[in-house]
């Protein structure tokens, strides 16, 4: 508990970290009706590719620095030497981005998806999807963050992005199963699924790669 | 003699590409010991103190850590979060004995700092921040690599006296330092 109480501490004053990309994610769905015409059929279009896509790119600015800060000033040296799990810092580091980046976003794409589909119950069928993509999201994009450490973000997301596109697709299909009143809780579990593995690799990997970056 | 030795370094050698930085280095530290590692910039000072702390992987040779208590480390980058204040950054530094931090707060001077976001404090007073760290130590064994810069006379002195008393309570110090200090130490030259 202590670990997590620490990394609250460090993200909570970092206020650009974790507020740049909600209102990034805020600024692209308030965008979005601008760029079509506001008869609501035309908005729902394209609504849903425009979230999942403001989610993945919101995910992807969160985790711009997310080890970076603490490798320029030796934190992570201190952390390879104490007995401590490096993967669990890891696990705790991505679970604190979540919670002030994932979270947010999610209650936001709950309020847009209500506010132009004026459908409550399929807005409440948005929220976890949201809350399960941009932890996946995340886990992706801190793996490609740690592999291009010092090499810069955008390598890192370009290396990660394909790995998100199979989580696009099944979002996609996703809000036809909701449309149709068809197996939309096999989605949610589908999700789950690969949540349950890449939430135990992830860790595992990242601290294997951040451990050679220091060596 | 101490027979305790917390680190044995047999034949340690360590190349970059085909570039040798040092090579058949051998030698102990056992309890209550100190080393001092002297060498001219770039001989591989840090790197060495890498590798006994395990963050790099010698090319020969092996070494061997014996500390039961753990490493205390004070290096170059001295984790110091910038944008937090000092009363953070000992939070951060999970410094569990409230006395003794109390204690070596006043010694340093750094109550008046406090609220004081570490970016805006001057870099001795940053590297007396980062020395909180070594200050309240359980290790039995004190890894420091240039622990002496950007110090006054003042607080070198209460470092080195702090040392001494570390050794006398059967602790083991490694450090590096181009500054001469009180420090009864064994010497590990590389060229």
């Amino acid at each position: 508990m202590k670990i997590i109480r620490l990394e609250f501490l460090k993200l909570k004053k970092k206020t650009r970290t974790w507020l740049g990309p909600v209102l990034v994610f805020w600024l692209m769905m308030i965008a979005y009706p601008l760029t079509v015409e506001f008869l609501q059929e035309k908005l729902e279009v394209g609504f849903f590719s425009v979230l999942w896509i403001a989610i993945l790119i919101s995910m992807m600015l969160a985790t711009e620095d997310i080890f970076l800060e603490d490798f320029n000033d030796g934190t992570l040296e201190q952390i390879m030497i104490k007995t401590s799990s490096f993967s669990t810092l890891v696990s705790v580091k991505i679970l604190t981005y979540w919670i002030f980046v994932g979270i947010p976003i999610s209650i936001l794409s709950f309020i847009f998806s209500f506010g132009t589909t004026e459908d409550l119950a399929l807005s409440l069928m948005i929220f976890p999807l949201s809350i399960i993509s941009s932890y996946i999201f995340l886990n992706l994009f801190v793996m490609g963050n740690a592999l291009s450490l010092n090499k810069g973000s955008v390598l890192g997301a370009l290396v990660t992005m394909p790995l998100a596109l199979p989580v696009l697709i099944v979002l996609g299909k996703s809000i036809i199963a909701i449309q149709l009143s068809i197996n939309y809780l096999g989605f949610i579990f589908l999700l789950l699924g690969c949540l349950s593995i890449i939430i135990v690799t992830v860790p595992l990997v990242v601290s294997y790669i951040i451990k050679a970056h220091l060596e | 003699m101490n027979n305790n030795y917390l680190i044995v370094a047999e034949n340690i050698g360590y190349k970059i590409n085909e570039n040798k930085l040092f090579h058949n280095l051998s030698f102990d530290v056992a309890e209550g010991e100190a080393l001092h590692i002297c060498g001219d910039n770039g001989s591989g000072k840090s790197t060495l103190i890498r590798i006994i702390l395990g963050i790099t992987k010698q090319t020969k040779g092996n070494i061997k850590n014996n500390s039961s208590h753990g490493i205390t480390y004070l290096g170059h980058k001295n984790a110091i979060k910038n944008y937090l204040t000092l009363e953070d950054n000992i939070l951060l530094m999970e410094l569990n004995d409230k006395e003794e931090l109390n204690k070596y707060i006043e010694i340093l001077n750094l109550r008046k700092y406090m609220d004081v976001i570490a970016a805006n404090l001057s870099f001795g007073q940053q590297k007396k921040l980062a020395l909180l760290r070594i200050f309240l130590n359980n290790s039995d064994l004190i890894i420091l690599d240039e622990p002496f810069v950007g110090l006054d006379i003042e607080t070198q002195d209460i470092l080195s006296e702090f040392l001494n008393n570390q050794l006398k309570m059967n602790k083991s110090i490694i450090y590096t330092s181009h500054i001469s200090c009180q420090i009864e130490s064994k010497i590990l030259k590389i060229n």
